[in-house]
């Protein structure tokens, strides 16, 4: 018999821990229909209703929290629901609201455990952490007159750091910006429940990739559960609803032509991957915001797009946004991008890019040095094929 | 018979002789081979071998020019679909070569040609060709006692200052080889290592490097006027900056003023940090200090440029490809370089301390196998220019092209390997 590491209450409260299959083995083993099929006969289906469709309407919302979260038994069933939901959505965008929004939460209830809890979770994960007692100091901070030791009772091993901080991009996460020694990394436990946020978030979108036919296939056989039909409906057509206000490229730019139209493949791969509710890194948030700034994008707009990030918080990036905006900061241009290795012209073989142009003004061939440069050139392209159009038609007419 | 021929045949005999000498590493039967063969510049890939009798036989049977195992482990090492492999964890490797980094004496045995407009140079080549702008350059690079001393102790400082007490790795973990040619490599072989993502391998390069620091992070910080500097008590990067600030204000006045020449700090600014030397020292040395950083000249990015040179100073200059790539090949201990003759050899970090690669006393670590005193060779030079090479403690050349020379084997075999003379 397998010994549980952390109590019951934990596992409803958190049924993303390992020691959820040691408890609540029976539900793990049934295929996910008999699994469906039983928790709707268990429990009230109003209240599964109720309880998913909130959860899936605040992630829908960029909502940072879900009214009336709770923490029972239920909890794991629909945390395993909200699981073969995403799977069956099989759609990156749903998954990565859904994963951010839960993690959000279960990061505001983990900040508020106690330190030994947070060492039990982290044991359950089989994270290799140090809990210490007494807390050790290991940095010091002297500005002036004011002495202050940072300490901490927990290390973690660099291994499973980097195995959670790495993705996150963040300088503030980065190895050589920490205390490592003896292979141990000092955190503190902030630091460290926002690794746990990371690990939430990977298991949430952590799903078994099907190929076409077995989606369709796993699809069919759930549907035949009329209240999974139903709520799956109701939720996608939620999503359908929403889906308009949460389209970032929706805005114009110049006077005839979308953004997507004219982007070039760096501002089209960042903001692809903030459609998709993708963590940016540091430089990729930069890049956007001074050049959107540069595109007279309204700030609204700008802070709309970063709506969808894991790490979204409407006061800081409204902060930031108009901070570059007051700072007057000039958008990169290309040197600087490949330099911080945005620059997608070789990833996505943009001819634009990779050849560049003719520049009539100038009788030469010229390559495209500045992001802005490539929208000039495609915009007068594009305009170009517009007004040769519209002469054809009227020649046909 | 042709050069590759020839050499091909001595790799065989080789390998048939010296079956015993090939040794097994770790999980052989999950890591993927590579062969470049001697008739053409490719990799073939994606081998395995069940037994290390079978890799033994190939070897001398083939006799290829150069062969690399991977540091990953797959469940089918010879599928020849990346992803249907079995990703089974990649061990850490770590790989200093002089080709990446600055050394003085390049300037006497290097040289560069470019492959647009045939300029050619001494040393490393610019990014770009002066001439046409090209970025292209075909390199001859040559193996030199001194540029292999520094990619030594750039291993002897990587494990002692950062793998061991930092990462807090085991001596046994580590997996030493010189190359065969200008550089080593350690392959780190740990479970939990084995896990590790690009990103995370990222994460470790950079540590090793030092890029990418945030000294505001570390503690470095400007208010009202003031700069407040980084801890030696602060564990980790900060700890390795200050130890180094330490030693070179209680060094020599010369070390400082060659440093910030480096950085290019004017001549008043040097002497400014100069004459500061003791009381900089006893602002980050004294325990009851404000710890204001105050020399005249240096402003916030001042230090910045100060604080760049040195974690430039501290950091290992090593090969971030090779550490971040998962399903990366690396020469398999013991087989022999294709660019000299020489062999992989591999080493504890105790036998490092006193290794020389290209005079070794000891039998059981001379990488240079075809030594050969008494037996020489008559070869023609057919390259330009080559540099005087010192090897076995005896000098040979300079030679330009069409020199008939007489060699003994083991330099003749370098030479061949190289290319740049033919057999007589």
């Amino acid at each position: 018999m397998q010994v549980l590491a952390v109590q019951i209450e934990l596992i409803n409260h958190y049924p993303w821990l390992p020691s959820t299959k040691v408890i609540y083995s029976d539900i793990l083993s049934e295929k996910p229909r008999e699994f469906i099929k039983r928790l709707f006969l268990d429990y009230p289906l109003d209240e599964i209703y109720e309880r998913v469709i909130r959860i899936f309407g605040a992630a829908f919302e960029n909502k940072e929290e879900i009214l009336n979260y709770k923490i029972d038994e239920l909890n794991v069933y629909l945390y395993l629901l909200l699981k073969i939901l995403l799977s069956i959505f099989n759609d990156n965008a749903i998954a990565n609201r859904i994963a951010n929004l839960y993690s959000k939460i279960n990061y505001n209830e983990l900040s508020i455990e106690s330190d030994f809890v947070i060492y039990e979770i982290c044991r359950d994960l089989e994270l290799d952490i140090l809990y210490y007692e007494n807390p050790i100091t290991y940095r010091i901070i002297i500005a002036k007159n004011q002495r202050e030791e940072i300490k901490t009772k927990f290390t973690i091993h660099f291994t499973d750091y980097l195995n959670l901080a790495a993705s996150m991009r963040d300088d503030f996460r980065k190895l050589v910006n920490n205390s490592l020694k003896n292979g141990e990394v000092f955190i503190q436990k902030r630091d460290l429940v926002r690794l746990l946020q990371e690990y939430v978030r990977k298991k949430v979108l952590s799903r078994q990739k099907l190929d076409k036919n077995s989606l369709e296939k796993s699809r069919q056989k759930l549907f035949k559960i009329d209240e999974f039909k139903q709520l799956h409906d109701r939720i996608l057509l939620d999503w359908e609803k929403m889906r308009d206000d949460h389209e970032p490229l929706e805005f114009q730019w110049g006077e005839d032509f979308e953004l997507t139209e004219i982007a070039p493949p760096c501002l089209k791969h960042v903001l692809h991957k903030a459609s998709e509710s993708q963590n940016l890194i540091h430089n990729e948030r930069l890049f956007l915001v001074f050049l959107l700034h540069a595109l007279k994008i309204p700030i609204e707009k700008i802070v709309k797009i970063f709506s969808t990030l894991p790490d979204f918080d409407r006061d800081k990036t409204l902060y930031q946004v108009n901070f570059a905006l007051n700072k007057k900061y000039t958008p990169h241009k290309c040197d600087t991008l490949k330099s911080l290795n945005l620059c997608m012209a070789e990833k996505y073989k943009d001819e634009l890019c990779l050849k560049g142009y003719y520049s009539i003004a100038k009788d030469e061939e010229r390559k495209v040095n500045h992001p802005l440069t490539y929208m000039y050139v495609k915009q007068y392209r594009l305009s170009k094929t517009k007004i040769q159009d519209e002469m054809n038609k009227g020649k046909n007419e | 018979m042709s050069e590759n021929a020839y050499l091909q045949r001595l790799f065989q005999r080789y390998y048939s002789e010296k079956r015993e000498d090939i040794p097994k590493v770790n999980s052989f039967e999950k890591r993927e081979f590579g062969f470049i063969p001697w008739n053409k510049q490719i990799m073939i890939r994606h081998l395995a071998f069940r037994e290390l009798g079978d890799l033994r036989e190939k070897l001398a049977l083939e006799g290829p020019r150069h062969v690399y195992s991977s540091g990953t482990l797959y469940e089918e090492p010879d599928h020849l679909d990346m992803n249907q492999k079995g990703y089974n964890g990649c061990d850490l490797i770590i790989d200093i070569d002089v080709d990446h980094f600055f050394t003085p004496c390049k300037e006497h045995h290097d040289t560069w040609s470019c492959k647009e407009c045939g300029l050619t140079g001494k040393g490393m080549p610019d990014k770009k060709c002066k001439k046409c702008g090209n970025n292209k350059f075909k390199n001859v690079a040559w193996v030199c006692d001194k540029c292999l001393e520094i990619a030594k102790q750039s291993i002897v400082r990587l494990a002692h200052d950062f793998l061991l007490p930092d990462f807090g790795i085991q001596e046994s973990e580590l997996n030493i080889a010189f190359s065969g040619h200008r550089g080593y490599h350690i392959k780190i072989e740990n479970e939990k290592m084995r896990s590790l993502s690009s990103d995370g391998r990222r994460e470790i390069a950079d540590y090793l490097s030092g890029n990418n620091i945030s000294y505001e992070i570390l503690g470095f910080k400007s208010k009202s006027n003031n700069i407040y500097g980084l801890r030696r008590e602060n564990i980790g990067w900060s700890q390795k900056i200050m130890d180094k600030i330490e030693d070179l204000l209680k060094g020599p006045s010369s070390d400082i003023e060659h440093l910030l020449e480096k950085l290019n700090f004017s001549k008043n600014k040097i002497e400014s940090f100069k004459n500061s030397k003791d009381v900089f020292l006893h602002i980050i040395t004294s325990k009851n200090t404000q710890n204001i950083w105050a020399i005249e000249g240096y402003s916030h990015n001042g230090w910045i440029t100060f604080l760049n040179g040195i974690a430039k100073e501290i950091g290992i200059e090593i090969d971030e490809p090779v550490t971040i790539d998962i399903h990366r090949l690396i020469r398999y201990p013991g087989t022999l370089h294709g660019k000299t003759g020489f062999k992989v050899q591999e080493l504890t970090l105790k036998e490092l301390d006193f290794f020389t690669p290209l005079d070794e006393p000891k039998k059981n670590l001379d990488p240079i196998v075809f030594y050969g005193k008494n037996v020489n060779l008559k070869l023609k030079i057919i390259d330009n220019v080559i540099p005087t090479i010192k090897i076995k403690g005896e000098t040979f050349g300079p030679y330009k092209e069409g020199d008939i020379i007489e060699v003994p084997n083991h330099v003749a075999v370098m030479l061949l390997s190289k290319e740049v003379a033919t057999l007589l």
